[in-house]
């Protein structure tokens, strides 16, 4: 391989995931993880409960740092550019991470913020009208259901137009609507590499272009 | 400084619609001083020189109270970890919660003074008073805040009070009774217990600062 293919390669990747471990409390969660994918992917994380697939997208969402090894997204590495790599992902997690004394129109408008996007008002507005929340925009997030906080926290998790999206099982709670806006939003975004862990076998078939398998913390069948 | 004033307006806005925290502190606060002064009328003792004692001690549950629900909701919806994951800095994060806690805890501290100054018939609203109780409660805050974001980060959250927290703000709390006694002229010391105070305050306000991006480090 020549140089000036290595270059192209590094340019594809998105993500380069090179020999990451967790340990905690004296458990090895992960275990030299090692993968990479590329620009505009779209990829399904499977694997049993405790698997550690939640720990591997944390630490990829910067909430969580490995014990060793190093991974590179975007061009930015974990460790060194923790912060630059920030303004290029979107996390949704198993919990909303949306304020429920806010509406959802507050919780995106301050999400937004934090990310200082231009044009705020009318980002707020469009994801709103997608996530099917324009109509509930100004109640307090507590009193909707599960699902529309689902829908809310995809929001926030897209607010800035992340280049890359870690998704914990997002279709968690969500109904047919939530689920085509998770389509929209996401799976038909060409510019955004996705990684998202699940248990639907068959809807990863559909929109996963690559499959991740984790079994006890190590990655064993990169497709 | 634009990020923090965005987390401290959420804060504010979050700590205004959440009345638990600030309510149950006040509440909290104004029964403290109503025991300390009908059990000191009824012992017939002079209560004078007790006052900085009992003013610290109400403002050191008032405050633990107040700081620790500005991370409750936090870590229960995780918008603390939301946050983290967005490209502000942890600082502004700090310096958000930090002047939430701290205009939160002032409007409390001035209530426990008029209503000190009501119920011990001593005046507490003089300059100096405010000066010392202002600068302990700078240092105050900032390692509450610190501690506060530790507690919800650990899994042995139930003893860091006893542990950890409490014992670190031993002497802050002691300059600030000293510090409060001589503006009161209780006490004739000849220490400068407002330096100290300072200094003890200055030292907690840049090691909260330094320590709080490792205390969000899991």
């Amino acid at each position: 391989m020549t140089i000036s293919d290595k270059i192209i390669m590094h340019e594809k990747l998105a993500i380069s995931v090179k020999k990451i471990s967790k340990n905690y409390g004296g458990k090895n969660i992960l275990s030299e993880c090692t993968f990479d994918l590329e620009s505009g992917s779209k990829t399904a994380l499977m694997g049993a409960n405790g698997s550690g697939k939640t720990t591997l997208l944390n630490i990829l969402a910067t909430l969580t740092s490995p014990s060793s090894g190093d991974a590179c997204i975007n061009g930015y590495s974990l460790k060194e550019n923790s912060n630059l790599l920030r303004a290029q992902i979107g996390v949704l997690a198993h919990i909303p991470m949306v304020y429920p004394d806010f509406s959802p129109r507050e919780n995106l408008y301050f999400f937004g913020n934090l990310y200082n996007l231009t044009n705020l008002d009318k980002r707020v507005d469009e994801i709103l009208h997608l996530s099917g929340l324009w109509n509930r925009r100004n109640e307090k997030t507590n009193v909707l259901s599960r699902g529309m906080h689902q829908r809310l926290a995809l929001g926030r998790a897209v607010i800035h137009n992340p280049k890359i999206l870690l998704l914990d099982e997002p279709e968690t709670g969500l109904d047919t609507g939530g689920l085509e806006m998770l389509k929209t939003l996401v799976i038909e975004n060409s510019n955004m590499t996705v990684i998202a862990s699940t248990h639907n076998n068959k809807n990863a078939e559909v929109w996963a272009d690559n499959l991740l398998t984790i079994y006890k913390g190590k990655i064993s069948t990169p497709t | 400084m634009r990020t923090t004033i965005i987390v401290l307006e959420k804060d504010l806005r979050i700590a205004w619609r959440d009345k638990a925290g600030w309510l149950s502190s006040l509440i909290f606060s104004a029964i403290l001083i109503f025991i300390y002064a009908f059990a000191f009328d009824l012992a017939g003792t002079n209560s004078e020189p007790l006052l900085p004692g009992i003013l610290w001690t109400t403002f050191l549950f008032s405050g633990i109270i107040t700081c620790n629900q500005s991370f409750q909701q936090e870590s229960v919806t995780g918008t603390l970890d939301a946050m983290i994951a967005s490209p502000i800095s942890q600082t502004s994060i700090f310096f958000g919660k930090f002047f939430c806690n701290l205009i939160s805890l002032s409007i409390i501290q001035f209530m426990i003074i008029v209503l000190g100054t009501i119920m011990f018939q001593v005046n507490l609203i003089n300059i100096e008073v405010i000066l010392a109780i202002f600068l302990g409660t700078i240092g105050f805050v900032s390692l509450v805040t610190l501690l506060s974001a530790f507690e919800y980060r650990e899994r042995f959250r139930a003893v860091l009070l006893p542990v950890i927290e409490l014992p670190l703000l031993i002497p802050l709390l002691l300059a600030g009774v000293q510090a409060s006694s001589s503006a009161l002229e209780i006490s004739n010391t000849s220490s400068p217990w407002l330096i100290f105070l300072g200094i003890f305050s200055l030292w907690g306000f840049l090691g909260s600062i330094l320590l709080f991006p490792l205390v969000n480090e899991k």
